[in-house]
């Protein structure tokens, strides 16, 4: 179900020893954070999972909801990557749960973009290891 | 935060290190020469101008992201040998902190003089750094990159785009940023957009490049070489020139710092700056009320706001309104940028605000604030980040 994408898209290292759940989490079209057992808080970014002597820290699935805190958005000169893309609706998501966490839009315009707009996350297969977790109105 | 700074241990610092020397080449779209040359050169130039020999030097600072080395720069100049050098990382935040650990090294005897420099050639759009981001994107990058959020004007962009929304900072705000750095450089021969006016209309008309910001809003990429000359007060007065001297110097990251990007700082997206002006001014008998002009870090009118904030010249949310009527332009009540900054003279990480802080305090700037005795100099907010307090003895 993977698409074309282009040759330089800035894949990223899915193999983090630190983000590999976060990115496993995506291929099964799941949204996950990291929380601290003692605390209950949520980390964003994540820590590494030896930080205060390990076994603190859990990866949680959470609601894939949000409101846009902020947004950008892109137009020429972009990445060669983004080309067909333009113009690239860039956001930081403010989680339900706490975190802002940065994606982009989908099924939306520039026009529609609006601060504390609720959200909903969507998933993009790019490859057969890599799936983004991207952002969609929550209408 | 930062309750242990010890006043005392600055006092070691405090007003004993001066920039002495400054000095660098005309700035270029391409400078036609590779930086192991340029530097060289510039650092020469500020040698020159301090009336020092290369000889004197025993100390090297310089930004991690050259791709020289001091070794073969020091050879290349003459310098018969170096016992301290240090590199600063993260390029838009370094600029001060080169004057900080020269400073650190001379008060504790580590080197006695030392030359701080920047050299870049990065006029050329091919040589942009996200323009080549093709590989796996890895550690912090990946925060962010995958996204397409990696040009520097989108992420900070997107602070600029949540100021506008929760403080009602509007574009005309930006624009009053440009104008004065564009109007102050048409006094300086060497910037790069000397002679070619910038008022409202045309800054509001320029094309979008990452929403909310436009061609206006972005620094230039330049070729150039900058350096100065860094060593004790003591060497400092048998030399020629009037010293800047360090009053505060400071180096922040911050909380949980991603590189720009670090909007999970804290709830209100405080920047690294805040955490950076914090030391500062707590190692500083002089505060933000005493300094005649603000040389602030540049890569986007937006850091202009949030910096002038940051650095406590007005309240988080009056950046944009402290921009109105001219206060910022010479004449006004804090002069910014009176060289042209990096939006009107050259982007070149913010050393050439090093340098036009040194010329304010010597009195010899192209824009010169009337008894400048004091003023400040900063990095990027966003980046791990420092700033310098100079003043004239």
């Amino acid at each position: 179900m993977s698409m074309a994408i282009h040759p330089e898209f800035p894949l990223p290292d899915v193999d983090d020893p630190v983000m590999r759940p976060f990115w496993e989490g995506a291929r099964r079209h799941q949204l996950l954070q990291q929380r601290d057992r003692l605390t209950g808080a949520l980390h964003w970014p994540p820590k590494p999972l030896y930080w205060k002597g390990g076994e603190r820290l859990e990866w949680i699935e959470v609601a894939g909801r949000g409101e846009v805190y902020t947004y950008v958005v892109g137009h020429e000169p972009f990445l060669p990557a983004f080309q067909d893309r333009l113009p690239h609706i860039m956001v930081v998501i403010q989680l339900d749960e706490g975190a802002r966490i940065v994606g982009y839009m989908q099924n939306c315009t520039p026009e529609q973009m609006a601060f504390g707009m609720r959200v909903r996350v969507a998933f993009e297969d790019l490859t057969e290891r890599v799936t983004l977790p991207i952002w969609e109105p929550d209408a | 935060m930062s309750a242990t700074i010890d006043a005392d241990l600055f006092r070691r610092i405090q007003d004993r290190v001066a920039i002495v020397g400054i000095g660098h080449l005309p700035f270029a779209k391409d400078i036609g020469r590779p930086i192991s040359d340029t530097a060289v050169e510039a650092i020469q130039l500020a040698l020159d101008d301090a009336g020092l020999e290369a000889e004197d030097v025993d100390g090297m600072c310089m930004f991690e992201m050259e791709s020289t080395h001091e070794v073969s720069i020091a050879r290349r100049l003459g310098v018969d040998g170096l016992r301290w050098w240090s590199k600063i990382s993260y390029g838009g935040g370094a600029a001060a902190a080169t004057i900080m650990q020269a400073a650190a090294a001379i008060a504790t005897g580590l080197a006695s003089t030392v030359v701080c420099h920047r050299a870049r050639n990065r006029g050329s759009a091919a040589s942009r750094p996200w323009a080549k981001e093709k590989e796996i994107v890895r550690d912090d990058k990946a925060l962010h990159t995958p996204w397409g959020l990696i040009r520097p004007v989108d992420v900070i962009g997107m602070w600029a785009h949540r100021h506008m929304h929760e403080y009602g900072t509007t574009r005309e705000h930006f624009g009053n940023v440009a104008i004065a750095a564009r109007k102050h450089a048409h006094a300086n021969p060497y910037a790069m957009m000397r002679g070619r006016p910038l008022d409202m209309e045309t800054y509001l008309a320029g094309r979008v490049i990452g929403y909310p910001l436009h061609l206006y809003d972005c620094c230039l990429e330049t070729d150039g070489a900058l350096a100065c000359v860094v060593t004790s007060v003591e060497r400092a007065r048998d030399l020629r020139q009037k010293m800047a001297l360090v009053h505060s110097v400071a180096q922040a990251s911050g909380p949980n710092p991603v590189h720009l990007a670090n909007y999970n700082n804290t709830p209100d997206m405080v920047t690294t700056s805040v955490f950076c002006a914090d030391l500062l001014w707590r190692r500083s008998q002089l505060q933000p009320k005493d300094m005649k002009c603000a040389q602030i870090y540049d890569a986007f009118t937006p850091l202009v706001i949030t910096g002038l904030e940051d650095y406590g010249f007005c309240k988080r949310g009056e950046g944009g309104p402290f921009t109105e009527g001219g206060r910022i332009e010479l004449g006004g009540e804090l002069p910014v940028l009176t060289s042209g900054g990096g939006l009107s003279e050259a982007y070149v990480h913010g050393f050439n605000l090093i340098l036009e802080g040194v010329r304010q305090i010597r009195g010899t700037s192209y824009n010169q604030v009337p008894e400048c005795d004091a003023t400040l100099v900063t990095g990027a907010s966003g980046v791990a980040t420092s700033a310098v307090v100079l003043r004239g003895e």
